[in-house]
C-alpha cells in the first residue's frame, strides 16, 4: 500500500469524479461538470444564454423565445427527458448512479487487468513467480491511447464481422491481452474465472439469457450472483457469436446497443459517450485540458486556466466574425457606388 | 390590454429601405425612404392589421433619409442626387433646398426651432431655416469627418462621423446663428469620441433631452448622457447585441451584425435597435435591460421607428450590405413590418 507512483487511479478515485447524467462525462471537479452542463446541455441555442438546469431552460424558452423545449440538448438518446432536474450531481436517479458506478467499476478493472498483461506485472498483493517478471514498460499516454483504438478498432470489426453472420471464432491471441492472458480474475466477480475462450463453457439457457432488459430498478452488476444461477459470463470479447447466446444491452436499457459480448458492450458505452460529447465544445476542450492538467500553451494560458469559464476579452475578439467590418467606410457609400444605384450628375 | 400583434404591409418598397418615420403629429402615417428612389407615404389603420400606400414621391437617385416637417403634410428627404428637397406630401410637389457637393445621408428637423439640418458626405451640415419669412438660404457647416448618423433631440443635434468623431450642437445657439447668418459662430457645443471602437451606425436621442445612444457596425450599443458632469458621464455604459455565436464545429466565437437602426419609445423613453442579424430588440436605457426580443425577420433590419404616440413600430427589412458584396439587391426581399404594441410592451421597469 501507499505508494501511488503509477499515472493510474484507483477505483474510490474514479468513483469520486463528478460525471454529468446527461453525457456520462465524468471531471476533476463539481465546477467543472456544472460548466460543461451549461454550456452543452442547458444553453439556449436562440441567444446563447446558459441556464442552470433543463427546467430553467425550459422556462426560458417559453418566456423569451416563446418556444417549447422538447428534449436536452447533446445528451445521450435515453437521457434527453426533461422531466428529471438534474443540476450538477444533484437529482440522478439512483439506479443511473448504481449502472454508472458499474460502468466505472467494470471499466477499471479491463483497463487494470490490460496494464498487468502487457507489463507481465501481477497485481498488488499476489506474488507474480511465473518466470521472471518482465521489464516494466512504461507506455505514454499515447500509446496507451493507441492501443485503446487498436482494441476498439478490432471490437468494432468483430462486432461488423457477427453483424455480417460470418462469426469469427477469432484466435485469443489476438485479442487485448487483458482478457485472455490475465490469470486474475477481476475481484468484483464472485465467480471462477473460466478459461479463456471457453467456447465450451455451459451455454446458457436461453430462456435467461434472452432476458429483456433490466427494469429501471437498480441493477444487479454484471456477472454479480444475481437472480439467475448462471456461471460467470467470461468478460471477453472472444464469446463465438455461433455458440454463446447474446447477451442484451446492459447499461442503456432499451438504447438499442449493439448486443455483444461485454467489454464490447463497455466500448459502445464508450462510443456513445464519445460522440456525444464529439462536437468539441472549446469548453469542453478546455476542461479535457484543465482535467489532464495541461495548461494551454502560449498566449491566452492564464485566462484559459479558470476552468474555461471565462475567455479574455482579446481572445474573444478573435474569434468573432463581423459580417460588416470596414470601419471607414459605411454600407450605404458602398451601396452608393454599386452600379444600379449609382446617380450620375447632369451637368 | 390590447394584444400585441405584427403584420407585413403589403406594398412594401421595391428595394432596399434606407429610412422611415413616423409623422409627429399624426400616429398613423408612415414615410418610408427606399434605393429605388422613391420615398413612400403609409397609413396604418387601427384595428385592422394594414396599412395603405397612399403616395410615393419619386426622386432622380436613391434616397438616403426622410423626416417629417412641422406637420404631416411636409417632409424632406436627402439622396444620393446630393439634393436636400422639400416634399409637400399633399401636392407632391419637390422644392430643392440646398445642393451638396456629395450624396446626402441625413437629415433630421427640429420643429421647436424650425431648423431642416442635412448632413453629406462632402463632410458638411447644412442648416435650413423653414420659416418661409425667413429669406435665408442655408448656412454650412464643416465637420472633420464624413458624417454617417445625424439624430436631434429637443435642443441638442448630434452627428456621428468616421474616426469616431461625435460631435453635439446646440440647438438654440444654430437658431440664432442662422438669424444672424453667421456660420462662423457655430461651433459644437461639445466634441467627443465615440464609445464605440467602429465605424458609428446610427444615433438616436432620448426624448426626455438627457442624453442619446449610438450603435456601430460591431454589434454594439453604446448609452450616453449629454450633460457634461463627471458624475453623469460616469453614467455612460455600451453593451453588446445583435451577435450569434457560432456552432463550436465551426470555431467558435460570435457572428457580429451591425447593429442598423436605433429608435426611442416617445412614451417610455425605452429604445429599440434593429441589427444585421434580422432581430429587433427593446432595451430599457436606465435599468440597463433587454426587455423583449422579437422573432427573427427573414433579413437584416435596416430601420426601426415608433409612432408618435409609441403604439406602433415599424420596422424595415431587407438584406444586409455585407462585406464583399458585389452585387447586392434588396429587390423582391425588402419588406416593411408594423408592430401593435401592447400597452405595456415597451414599458421598462424603471431603474433599481
Amino acid at each position: 500500500m501507499g505508494k501511488k507512483k503509477r499515472g493510474h487511479p484507483d477505483v474510490e478515485e474514479l468513483l469520486a469524479r463528478p460525471w454529468c447524467y446527461y453525457c456520462e462525462r465524468d471531471f476533476e471537479d463539481l465546477k467543472l461538470l456544472i460548466s460543461h452542463q451549461k454550456a452543452k446541455h442547458f444553453k439556449c441555442d436562440r441567444c446563447g444564454k446558459r441556464l442552470n438546469t433543463a427546467g430553467g431552460l425550459s422556462v426560458h424558452m417559453n418566456q423569451v423565445h416563446k418556444e417549447s423545449l422538447n428534449s436536452v440538448e447533446n445528451a445521450l438518446p435515453n437521457r434527453q427527458g426533461l422531466d428529471i432536474e438534474i443540476f450538477g450531481m444533484e437529482g440522478v436517479p439512483e439506479d443511473i448512479v448504481q449502472q454508472h458506478n458499474q460502468r466505472i467499476i467494470t471499466n477499471f478493472y479491463t483497463a487494470q487487468a490490460e496494464r498487468h498483461a502487457a507489463t507481465g506485472n501481477p497485481p498488488p498483493g499476489q506474488s507474480g513467480g511465473q518466470g521472471p517478471a518482465k521489464k516494466i514498460k512504461i507506455e505514454s499516454s499515447n500509446e496507451i491511447k493507441k492501443r485503446l483504438a487498436e482494441h476498439r478498432a478490432k471490437v468494432a470489426a468483430q462486432k461488423a464481422a457477427a453483424a455480417n453472420g460470418t462469426a469469427i471464432p477469432s484466435p485469443v491471441d489476438g485479442q487485448s491481452p487483458g482478457q485472455g492472458a490475465s490469470p486474475f480474475p477481476p475481484p468484483q466477480t464472485g465467480f471462477p474465472y473460466p478459461p479463456p475462450g471457453a467456447a465450451g463453457a455451459p451455454p446458457f439457457p436461453p430462456a435467461q439469457a434472452y432476458a429483456p432488459p433490466f427494469p429501471s430498478g437498480p441493477s444487479p452488476p454484471p456477472g454479480a450472483p444475481g437472480a439467475f444461477n448462471l456461471p460467470a459470463r467470461p468478460p471477453t470479447n472472444t464469446a463465438p457469436a455461433s455458440n454463446l447466446p447474446q447477451r442484451p444491452p446492459y447499461f442503456y436499457n432499451g438504447s438499442g446497443a449493439p448486443p455483444s459480448g461485454y467489454p464490447g458492450n463497455a466500448s459502445t458505452v464508450d462510443e456513445l459517450v464519445a460522440s456525444a460529447a464529439r462536437q468539441g465544445d472549446d469548453i469542453d476542450q478546455m476542461i479535457r485540458m484543465a482535467e489532464a492538467g495541461i495548461k494551454p500553451a502560449g498566449k491566452n494560458g492564464a485566462a484559459e486556466e479558470a476552468g474555461g469559464e471565462k475567455k479574455t476579452k482579446k481572445d474573444k475578439e478573435k474569434n468573432m466574425r463581423m459580417v460588416y467590418a470596414d470601419t471607414e467606410i459605411s454600407p450605404e457609400e458602398k451601396m452608393a457606388l454599386l452600379s444600379r444605384y449609382s446617380y450620375i450628375p447632369q451637368e | 390590454m390590447a394584444p400585441a400583434t405584427q403584420f407585413e404591409v403589403a406594398q412594401p418598397p421595391n428595394d432596399a429601405i434606407s429610412a422611415l418615420v413616423f409623422a409627429p403629429d399624426a400616429p398613423n402615417r408612415l414615410l418610408v425612404s427606399s434605393w429605388d428612389k422613391n420615398v413612400y407615404l403609409y397609413e396604418v389603420v387601427d384595428g385592422a392589421e394594414e396599412a395603405n400606400l397612399v403616395k410615393t414621391y419619386e426622386h432622380r437617385a436613391p434616397v438616403l433619409d426622410v423626416c417629417f416637417g412641422a406637420n404631416q403634410g411636409e417632409a424632406f428627404t436627402a439622396g444620393l442626387d446630393r439634393l436636400v428637397k422639400r416634399i409637400d406630401l399633399v401636392t407632391g410637389e419637390q422644392t430643392i433646398l440646398s445642393k451638396h457637393n456629395e450624396a446626402v445621408r441625413c437629415v433630421v428637423y427640429s420643429p421647436k426651432q424650425s431648423i431642416l439640418i442635412s448632413a453629406s458626405w462632402d463632410s458638411t451640415l447644412h442648416i435650413h431655416s423653414t420659416d418661409p419669412s425667413s429669406s435665408q438660404q442655408h448656412l454650412t457647416i464643416q465637420l472633420p469627418g464624413k458624417p454617417h448618423a445625424l439624430a436631434a433631440s429637443p435642443s441638442k443635434v448630434v452627428v456621428a462621423m468616421t474616426a469616431r468623431l461625435v460631435h453635439i450642437y446646440d440647438l438654440p445657439t444654430i437658431a440664432t446663428a442662422l438669424a444672424s447668418s453667421s456660420a462662423a459662430t457655430i461651433s459644437p457645443w461639445q466634441q467627443r469620441e465615440s464609445s464605440l471602437k467602429f465605424l458609428t451606425r446610427a444615433v438616436s436621442c432620448m426624448p426626455n433631452d438627457a442624453g442619446y445612444a449610438t450603435s456601430s457596425i460591431e454589434g454594439r450599443v453604446a448609452v450616453e448622457w449629454f450633460e457634461d458632469t463627471a458624475e453623469s458621464q460616469a453614467r455612460k455604459y455600451a453593451f453588446k447585441c445583435h451577435r450569434q455565436a457560432l456552432p463550436d464545429d465551426e470555431g467558435g466565437g460570435d457572428i457580429v451584425y451591425p447593429v442598423n437602426a436605433l429608435a426611442f419609445h416617445p412614451v417610455h423613453g425605452t429604445f429599440a435597435s434593429g441589427g444585421g442579424d434580422g432581430t429587433v430588440a427593446l432595451w430599457d436605457a436606465e435599468a440597463k435591460r433587454r426587455m423583449r426580443q422579437y422573432q427573427k425577420f427573414p433579413d437584416s433590419v435596416a430601420a426601426v421607428g415608433f409612432s408618435s404616440n409609441g403604439k406602433y413600430l415599424a420596422i424595415g427589412v431587407c438584406p444586409g450590405f455585407e462585406t464583399g458584396m458585389e452585387n447586392y439587391s434588396g429587390e423582391g426581399r425588402t419588406k416593411l413590418f408594423i408592430r401593435e404594441l401592447s400597452e405595456t410592451e415597451a414599458k421598462g421597469k424603471g431603474s433599481k
